[in-house]
């Protein structure tokens, strides 16, 4: 389910908002039992969405291209009414009083909500292998994870549930996902979605985001999500919509293509994938320019002690309630406690010395290229993976190439690449506020 | 290399000494990445706790 198509349809009259919504809740039931994309299905609240996007089509009001579309968001959005779980037994049974900024933004658009997506346990890991609600499946491949924390958003889409979903990502929970099933996923730069009304992991490190079929669609998302908000301190005023440039070419575009960490232990067909990729790009006219990047395995360090400290903080208060976590959560949160202040602060001042440093890499190029994970999804259960003759976790395996982006605040996107077996993603990094040039670029790559 | 073991009875009581057991070898991992980037440090590297994009526009 395409957004651009879908609203096409709309306005042509071959198909109404209840009927998209009626079509969408018969996937997501026909679906779910196999996949467990979902924690919370709104039947009622969609139909009722649908049917006001029906009355304003009837009366000539149109609040744009989503309009009447199925969507989902991560169960951490919170959402009046509707119970916002994040993932985890402690908030099974939460039901905000308010709308998160994204929701209140995509109900003025118009948009259907079809229901609340399962996710890693508190968005703190990538495999989705939830203990409370069950483990959510990759739609390529049921006994594989989607990739996390945001992959019940990303088999949602990928399994034509619904036709986009919102998610979250502290290290890549949004370009994981979307690269292991198979579909768009942006991480938009950070501070211009606001984070108000959404449950936070790492306050310095969220980042609310589209999960979608094209690039394309995502630019249509942020031109509805985007923008300033008073509510969230990191929030930031940027120029208001066109988050897609038409008729954009690749022709002059300067490709940075990295000589270090980017490329190094990749599963033989991710790097055959990303050569292909590179092929097109150059076919296209980008002009690739061999790059060495600053340290990125530095940052993930630097990440992981930010992180660490920022979520075990926000759960002090419940950190007692040991036995009502999952194992690896509970694991993570201990870690987190036993980091003193000064390395917080230290990884906080290494932070901002490599943000200047890498300001320098866009002098020289526009975009970046990459692989979004060095490996295809792993098995459920899988702890390790394989690479070369090196032995790697498979968590940290999967969040290796995107963590180091949320330290630095960039935009980041994970495009589909065309490939026959599980699905692989291209990742494309841009510098602060150029969220325009990478999904463009992306509708030229996927 | 730190003893964590003691560390949590002094620091975090309630994490039962199995726990520290099982979380030690990933601490003792980040402590041997992060302490020499730690060491790098000067005064002139300042803190940015409250993260912002627009110091980066600035630039």
């Amino acid at each position: 389910m395409n957004i651009e198509q879908t609203a096409r349809r709309l306005r042509a009259r071959e198909i109404s908002a209840v009927e998209l919504a009626r079509e969408s809740l018969k996937t997501i039931q026909a679906e779910q039992p196999r996949l467990n994309a979902f924690i919370t299905i709104t039947e009622e609240t969609a139909l009722e969405q649908a049917r006001c996007a029906d009355e304003d089509f009837a009366k000539g009001i149109d609040r744009g291209p989503l309009q009447g579309i199925p969507y989902a968001l991560k169960d951490l959005f919170d959402t009046a009414g509707i119970r916002t779980t994040g993932g985890t037994k402690i908030f099974a049974d939460r039901v905000p009083t308010a709308d998160c900024a994204v929701y209140e933004k995509l109900r003025g658009a118009g948009a259907v909500l079809m229901g609340k997506t399962g996710l890693h346990e508190l968005a703190y890991g990538i495999t989705n292998n939830n203990p409370h609600f069950g483990p959510v499946r990759n739609p390529h491949d049921p006994s594989r994870i989607p990739g996390g924390s945001s992959g019940g958003s990303g088999a949602a889409v990928a399994a034509g549930m619904v036709a986009f979903a919102l998610g979250s990502d502290t290290g890549g929970s949004i370009r994981i996902p979307a690269a292991y099933c198979g579909c768009t996923g942006h991480k938009p730069t950070y501070g211009i979605v606001s984070r108000y009304g959404c449950m936070a992991l790492g306050n310095n490190l969220d980042h609310m985001g589209p999960l979608t079929v094209t690039p394309r669609d995502a630019a249509l998302v942020m031109d509805a999500i985007a923008g300033y908000d008073s509510r969230d301190d990191s929030s930031i005023a940027t120029p208001a919509g066109d988050f897609w440039r038409d008729s954009f070419s690749l022709r002059g575009v300067r490709a940075g293509i990295p000589e270090n960490f980017f490329t190094e232990r990749l599963a033989p067909e991710v790097a055959a994938a990303f050569q292909a990729a590179l092929d097109r790009a150059k076919s296209a006219g980008a002009e690739l320019k061999p790059i060495r990047v600053p340290d990125p395995e530095a940052l993930n360090v630097i990440g992981r002690v930010i992180l660490m400290s920022e979520v075990s903080a926000l759960m002090e208060p419940y950190a007692h309630r040991r036995d009502e976590f999952g194992p690896d959560v509970i694991a993570l949160i201990d870690q987190g406690r036993m980091l003193p202040a000064t390395d917080y602060i230290n990884a906080q001042r290494l932070r901002r010395r490599w943000q200047r440093d890498w300001a320098k890499v866009w002098k020289d190029i526009d975009i970046l290229l990459t692989p979004t994970a060095p490996i295809v999804a792993p098995k459920i259960g899988q702890t390790t993976v394989l690479l070369g003759e090196q032995e790697e976790d498979a968590r940290l395996a999967s969040t290796r190439l995107v963590r180091s982006i949320n330290v630095l605040g960039l935009p980041a996107l994970s495009v589909p690449l065309p490939v026959s077996g599980l699905p692989i993603g291209l990742q494309i990094i841009g510098p602060p506020f150029a969220d325009n040039l990478i999904l463009s670029a992306g509708g030229c790559l996927a | 290399m730190t003893d964590w073991k003691t560390l949590a009875a002094l620091r975090c009581s309630d994490i039962p000494p199995d726990a520290v057991a099982r979380i030690a070898p990933s601490l003792d991992a980040l402590e041997k990445n992060f302490r020499p980037l730690a060491a790098t440090l000067t005064p002139t590297d300042e803190i940015a706790v409250t993260f912002s994009n627009l110091q980066e526009r600035a630039e």
